[in-house]
């Protein structure tokens, strides 16, 4: 292989790789707008309390209290992750959403995440302070080479749990009753209550599987990310543009969307810098919105007057 | 004389007053901020509350008011007013780029595309060392005034002059025409109304009157970096106009003024003052849906 060629995979690679955690974070906002048609700021902060509860999982319980190795401590600590982001999204749901719903309304829901996610931060920072915590994943040292392309067991670990995820959401929304009941509500919620399913209890279980998304989504992201109380926010304005790019509330588009971006940050931080990634994302948003507003796989919506 | 009247010479009465009830330099400086804050959150408020458009990119006109007054200022020799003008109309323009994209989208579409709008002109900012100085940021920038009290005296002045002239727009039929976007913008096509034209004239003129704002944000504090105009920004200015009462004269004024104050008054509480500030704001949201001046009015009505 040409030195470039090497490059052009290796870097693919590594897009791929930062693709599937933006992924794993971006679907929980797809999923949540696609029920709810509501925006969580405060999905940024799931993932941060996510990476924090695997932290601490792996490193004063798994290896400490229950004398594992480190890489099953790390394994361990993405099922606390997972708990740690469930139990926000059902407090999140109960304390925001579930109120706010009647109304109706698509400014408020988000101003009280903001709200939300202004007291996560400050309440980690109080608790955690300022200074970046380390974050070692035991998978990070193995490094696998094929050819000449190198990558880390890390990332083989973040890309099948990507896959997973992925894959048992899909099990989940196309095989199972609760699944059909899931789609039937984000169809139309009036009809589907109607229908004898609970809107509510779905919707609570959405927000649920979201913002468990969002926990394992920390916990993998814990060892890239500079781990402070306001770590998920940096992540969480890509989301954002990720699950735009794919187009709201359609999963399909915003693994495709997530992938892309990740490729393209690969690319970008190759040769035009770090400091470049945002701007270049962003910019790509908006062009974007003008070409296709409706997202990578466009669905069509008619208005209603 | 009509109420209208006696409520200005009454706001004018206690701005002229404000300064010698809080005589500390401090205070005075704080009132110097939330002359500005109230800036900030009519500005929104024109595009937020009176035209329904979920406009999350504030902090940007903000940034590029402060930005092109200062470069013009310290770079080029410019005076201080007319590099206003200059960064007032760049402002606005870039308001109106903004609302080029935002006559097509709505809803949540347009919340997330004026995000990014946002983040691309505070990564420009931080980018552009050679024109903007990066992170390292701009230092010693002189106040058009330099006594706090006369800089708060200029900034509430414009601060009112701005609110009566958005006061006699909305009441003009332009603001009936606003006001029907916001409700429904589909009816308000079939009536005529010319939609993706009166968006970007709200656009562009909150847009301009948030730079205006920026162009005595940096003479206040001396620095000019572009952390100032972090995204966060564009929150507090939304939980300003939101904590008031959206699409109301004085919600905005009243949010603006309680935001300002609230993590002052909370100083004592230390690390607790801004997680105070998130929870207050949820619960705002939650209890008050309204804000301040509809919680107000109900209060009224039941007595």
């Amino acid at each position: 292989m040409t030195d470039l060629l090497t490059l052009l995979v290796q870097q693919s690679v590594n897009g791929v790789y930062l693709g599937c955690l933006y992924v794993m974070v971006a679907l929980g906002l797809t999923l949540i707008y696609g029920v709810l048609n509501q925006i969580n700021f405060a999905h940024a902060d799931f993932v941060t309390v996510g990476a924090f509860a695997a932290l601490f999982t792996a490193t004063r319980f798994g290896t400490k209290v229950l004398g594992l190795p480190d890489t099953g401590a790390y394994l361990l600590s993405m099922v606390a992750a997972l708990g740690a982001g469930a139990l926000l999204g059902l407090a999140i749901n109960a304390a925001v959403f579930a109120p706010l719903r009647e109304r109706g309304d698509e400014l408020r829901p988000l101003i009280a995440t903001i709200g939300v996610s202004v007291l996560l931060e400050n309440f980690q920072l109080w608790l955690l302070g300022p200074i970046p915590y380390q974050f070692d994943s035991p998978f990070s040292l193995e490094t696998i080479r094929i050819g000449r392309i190198f990558f880390t067991a890390q990332s083989v670990l973040v890309v099948v749990a990507a896959a997973l995820a992925i894959v048992a959401l899909y099990a989940f929304m196309k095989f199972t009753f609760l699944g059909k009941a899931l789609r039937a509500v984000a169809q139309d919620r009036e009809t589907a209550g109607l229908m004898g399913i609970n809107p509510n209890l779905l919707i609570a279980l959405t927000i649920v599987i979201a913002s468990a998304l969002a926990g394992v989504g920390g916990a993998l992201l814990g060892p890239v990310l500079v781990l402070t109380p306001f770590a998920g926010a940096t992540v969480i304005v890509k989301a954002f543009a990720i699950v735009i790019i794919g187009g709201f509330g359609n999963m399909q588009g915003t693994i495709i969307a997530g992938l892309l971006v990740g490729v393209i940050e690969a690319f970008t931080v190759q040769y035009l810098g770090s400091g470049l990634i945002d701007l270049v994302v962003f910019v790509l948003l908006l062009v974007m919105l003008v070409v296709r507003p409706t997202g990578l796989i466009a669905e069509r919506k008619e208005e209603n007057v | 004389m009509s109420a209208r009247l006696v409520s200005l010479l009454i706001a004018i009465l206690v701005l002229a007053a404000l300064p010698w009830l809080l005589p500390t330099p401090y205070w005075r400086g704080i009132l110097v901020l939330c002359a500005m804050n109230v800036l900030l959150a009519l500005s929104l408020n024109l595009v937020l509350g009176y035209t329904g458009q979920l406009n999350l990119g504030q902090s940007a006109f903000f940034a590029i008011g402060a930005y092109v007054s200062t470069i013009l200022v310290k770079t080029y020799a410019w005076n201080f007013w007319l590099a206003s003008l200059a960064a007032v109309a760049a402002a606005g323009l870039l308001g109106l780029a903004l609302a080029a994209f935002a006559v097509r989208l709505r809803g949540h579409y347009l919340a997330i595309a004026s995000l990014g709008f946002a983040v691309i002109t505070y990564q420009v900012l931080v980018n552009w060392e050679k024109v903007t100085e990066g992170v390292r940021g701009i230092y010693g920038i002189l106040p058009p005034v330099a006594s706090t009290t006369g800089l708060f005296y200029l900034v509430a002045g414009i601060t009112l002059v701005v609110y009566v002239l958005i006061d006699n727009l909305m009441r003009s039929p332009v603001g009936d025409t606003l006001r029907a976007i916001r409700e429904d913008e589909v009816s308000a096509a079939s009536l005529g109304v010319n939609g993706a034209l009166w968006k970007a004239f709200a656009f562009g003129l909150g847009a301009a009157i948030a730079g205006l704002a920026g162009c005595f944000y940096p003479g206040f504090v001396g620095t000019l970096v572009p952390d100032a105009f972090n995204i966060i920004e564009s929150f507090t200015m939304m939980a300003m106009v939101i904590v008031g009462g959206m699409g109301t004269m004085i919600g905005p004024v009243i949010g603006a003024i309680v935001l300002t104050f609230l993590p002052e008054v909370l100083r004592d509480f230390g690390e607790f003052r801004l997680m105070i500030y998130g929870l207050a704001l949820t619960l705002v949201v939650l209890f008050m849906p309204g804000g301040i001046v509809q919680a107000w009015r109900t209060l009224l009505r039941s007595r």
